[in-house]
């Protein structure tokens, strides 16, 4: 029974990460319509700007949170601004191509100012400690992001379907061609959605390091596979698909280290597989657009 | 460093008068180099290294580098390989099989490596020995540790180009049992990698440990797949086990943020006996600093205490100059390889595949990491390196392998010729 719950508890925080990444790949994605293979780099490179403000200015975790991603944001703009646009208009592979290098780029670059070694993380004030929770110590931190994860699916739910800038998004989702024709400037809310995707990983990345518990080149492909399975489970440009599968995702690979382990490293393949072949366009697609 | 005066003055000088009379010989329209030394060695001596420079791991890459450079530096300021100039070329080897391959294709088509090293994964190893036999060029391996290589390879398919200078699966499997079968601990469980190394690790933990203290019990254990972030099912799964003791050569990064979970979960204060075969690590050590919990047994291919030598102290210490790092065991191992080429090459009088493979036979090498020997039959390096337990020490920011036990290679490395009794340990003799 304990471990019951711990494999819960596991599966549903590693759920919240999965979801911080996914929730701005599929924004991005329903919006721009541009599969960006780069957006595990926001995540890492949100994870080394958060340790490098901590480390180097001194700040605590908490701004370092805050601080990190507002840097990552201005990766993304310059990325947006003067590269992805440019492919918009061009055929699938070129935006894969396009993006798949900067994956390469940003690891070479997160090589060179940080060094290739593993970096240990460094601890979260007030929220190290642990619980005990049915006869088992369980990390403070990760209830934390259990909290975190579902909060930040009610303000992005709020923010696109309650205001006025969200409306806006929907609308030059649904028909860009006529959002410009009412007027709204497409190219700069391309930019501005696709800064926010950034932003939302490179949280993700940040909060990850206390977590994961180090920093290292390539963090970013890790988790970016789990938010493409998730993000195709819950259909391409859904938000709401994509916390579901996220959560679905984590448990799953929890349970099934736990209970069927020599199926576990497929599970997660297996289940897109099967969505894939039974509801190709996802279990939400379209819903929230 | 190996004394280098005497041996390497003659040869130059050989080298100059050998040069100078070839000249003379040959006529002046003939290129001559001016270390043109033996008269079988001509150019420079080509090293082509490979090792994981991309992804996670990226870390012992450029520690892999680090030794081989500096050998490098050192061999060539002091004069290079029997008077030739030792070129080393360093490529990502990815983790992954088909690049390894690549690689080895790369060096010996295109580059004209004489010589090839590294190798980080036990399936990179396994995929690349019977291309660097077709290749005909000596390989020694500097990382990857599956038995399998020497004892399958090497000595039953006759590929006697592949050497390995770091310590095998062995110091996991076997040496680990050594350790394992004097603590009071009798119920074992493991969380292991999902690959080739952790399986083959863990079943040699077992028997060897079933051998040695019969009636230990195995109670559960735990794959990991390569690149686990989460380890938090896998501690579910060894604590509901409730074994006495852990066994785990979870590597690297994934080790990193398995103990910080573990720690997380109060894994250590019920589970009192843990055994990491490569948590002496430096990556690991340093990654890890006052989070390592002391009293952990671990050990490596090489911890730079050890051995407490004057040679090893002075080459940790212009280690640390040149780079500013504590030597890793790929460092270590990558720096001695290139003593290892020099010493063969300069014994065998001759750069060709066959001399030096005939030289490295048996050959005893003085190493940072101690004396070494090269086993004939198997080309495995058979050298010591202890096993200890983790303690504070305010001289480092990072834990340090306190009292350390040493459990001889020729104690616990399997023997040739590998199958039937007395091949594994314990041995009678």
């Amino acid at each position: 029974m304990e471990s019951f719950v711990h494999v819960c508890l596991a599966g549903i925080s590693a759920g919240m990460f999965i979801w911080l990444v996914a929730s701005g790949l599929t924004l991005i994605f329903g919006v721009l319509r541009v599969l960006n293979f780069a957006h595990g780099s926001f995540y890492m490179l949100g994870a080394y700007l958060c340790y490098t403000c901590l480390r180097f200015l001194g700040i605590d975790f908490w701004l370092g949170v805050i601080v990190g991603p507002l840097a990552v944001c201005v990766v993304g703009y310059v990325m947006e601004r003067f590269l992805l646009r440019r492919v918009y208009d061009l055929e699938l592979p070129y935006q894969l191509l396009l993006t798949f290098s900067m994956v390469l780029i940003f690891d070479e670059l997160v090589k060179i100012i940080w060094g290739a070694g593993s970096i240990g993380s460094p601890s979260v004030p007030g929220l190290s400690g642990s619980l005990m929770i049915a006869g088992r110590n369980f990390p403070v931190y990760n209830l934390f992001i259990m909290i975190v994860g579902p909060l930040v699916a009610v303000g992005l739910w709020a923010f696109l379907e309650r205001s006025w800038w969200g409306k806006i998004i929907r609308a030059a989702a649904s028909d860009r061609e006529m959002a410009a024709a009412i007027g709204v400037k497409v190219p700069s809310l391309y930019t501005a959605v696709f800064v926010i995707g950034a932003w939302l990983s490179a949280v993700g990345g940040a909060l990850a390091v206390p977590y994961v518990g180090l920093l290292t080149t390539g963090m970013g492909e890790a988790i970016i596979i789990n938010a493409f399975v998730v993000v195709v489970i819950g259909g391409l440009g859904s938000l709401k698909g994509a916390f579901l599968g996220a959560l679905f995702i984590g448990l799953l690979s929890s349970f099934g280290t736990r209970y069927i382990p020599t199926l576990d490293m497929s599970l997660t393949f297996i289940l897109m597989g099967v969505v894939l072949l039974w509801r190709p366009q996802g279990f939400f697609a379209g819903v929230d657009r | 460093m190996d004394k280098p005066g005497i041996t390497r003055r003659d040869f130059v000088k050989m080298g100059l008068l050998t040069a100078a009379a070839s000249a003379l010989g040959s006529g002046v329209m003939k290129p001559v180099g001016l270390w043109a030394a033996a008269p079988k060695i001509k150019g420079p001596i080509k090293v082509g290294y490979q090792a994981v420079l991309s992804g996670t791991l990226a870390g012992y890459g450029e520690f892999h580098k680090m030794g081989a450079i500096m050998a490098m530096e050192e061999i060539n300021a002091a004069g290079g390989i029997a008077g030739n100039k030792l070129e080393v070329e360093i490529r990502d080897s990815t983790l992954a099989a088909p690049a390894s391959i690549q690689n080895v294709r790369y060096f010996v088509d295109s580059w004209e490596a004489d010589l090839l090293a590294g190798v980080d994964s036990s399936g990179q190893a396994l995929a690349v020995a019977p291309v660097v036999g077709q290749l005909d060029r000596v390989l020694m391996v500097t990382h990857a540790a599956t038995e399998r290589l020497t004892e399958e390879e090497v000595f039953k398919k006759g590929i006697k180009q592949v050497f390995r200078i770091c310590t095998p699966t062995y110091q996991d499997g076997n040496a680990a049992a050594f350790v394992a079968k004097d603590l009071p601990a009798t119920t074992w469980a493991t969380i292991n990698p999902k690959y080739e190394y952790g399986f083959t690790t863990w079943k040699m933990f077992q028997e060897t440990l079933g051998k040695l203290k019969p009636g230990v019990k195995f109670v559960a254990d735990s794959w990991a797949p390569f690149g686990t972030t989460d380890f938090r099912p896998h501690i579910n799964t060894i604590m509901d086990a409730k074994p006495e003791g852990l066994y785990s050569v979870v590597w690297a990064g994934e080790l990193i943020t398995m103990i910080k979970q573990a720690k997380q979960a109060g894994l250590f204060d019920t589970i009192k006996h843990v055994l990491l075969p490569v948590g002496a690590a430096m990556d690991v050590l340093e990654g890890l600093g006052p989070d390592m919990p002391d009293n952990l047994w671990i050990s490596g291919r090489y911890f730079f205490l050890y051995p407490d030598t004057a040679k090893n102290k002075e080459w940790v210490a212009a280690f640390k100059k040149r780079w500013n790092h504590y030597p890793a065991y790929v460092s270590e191992t990558a720096y001695s390889t290139m003593y290892a080429f020099k010493k063969a090459i300069e014994t065998a009088g001759s750069k060709e595949t066959a001399p030096v493979i005939q030289a490295l036979e048996g050959m005893e090498l003085d190493s940072p990491a101690g004396h070494r020997v090269f086993r004939k039959e198997d080309h495995q390096a058979m050298y010591e390196v202890p096993w200890g337990l983790t303690a504070t020490d305010p001289k480092y920011p990072f834990k340090i392998m306190g009292k350390q036990i040493v459990i001889p290679a020729k104690e616990c490395f399997n023997r040739p010729p590998f199958e039937g009794p007395g091949t594994t340990p314990p041995f009678k003799s």
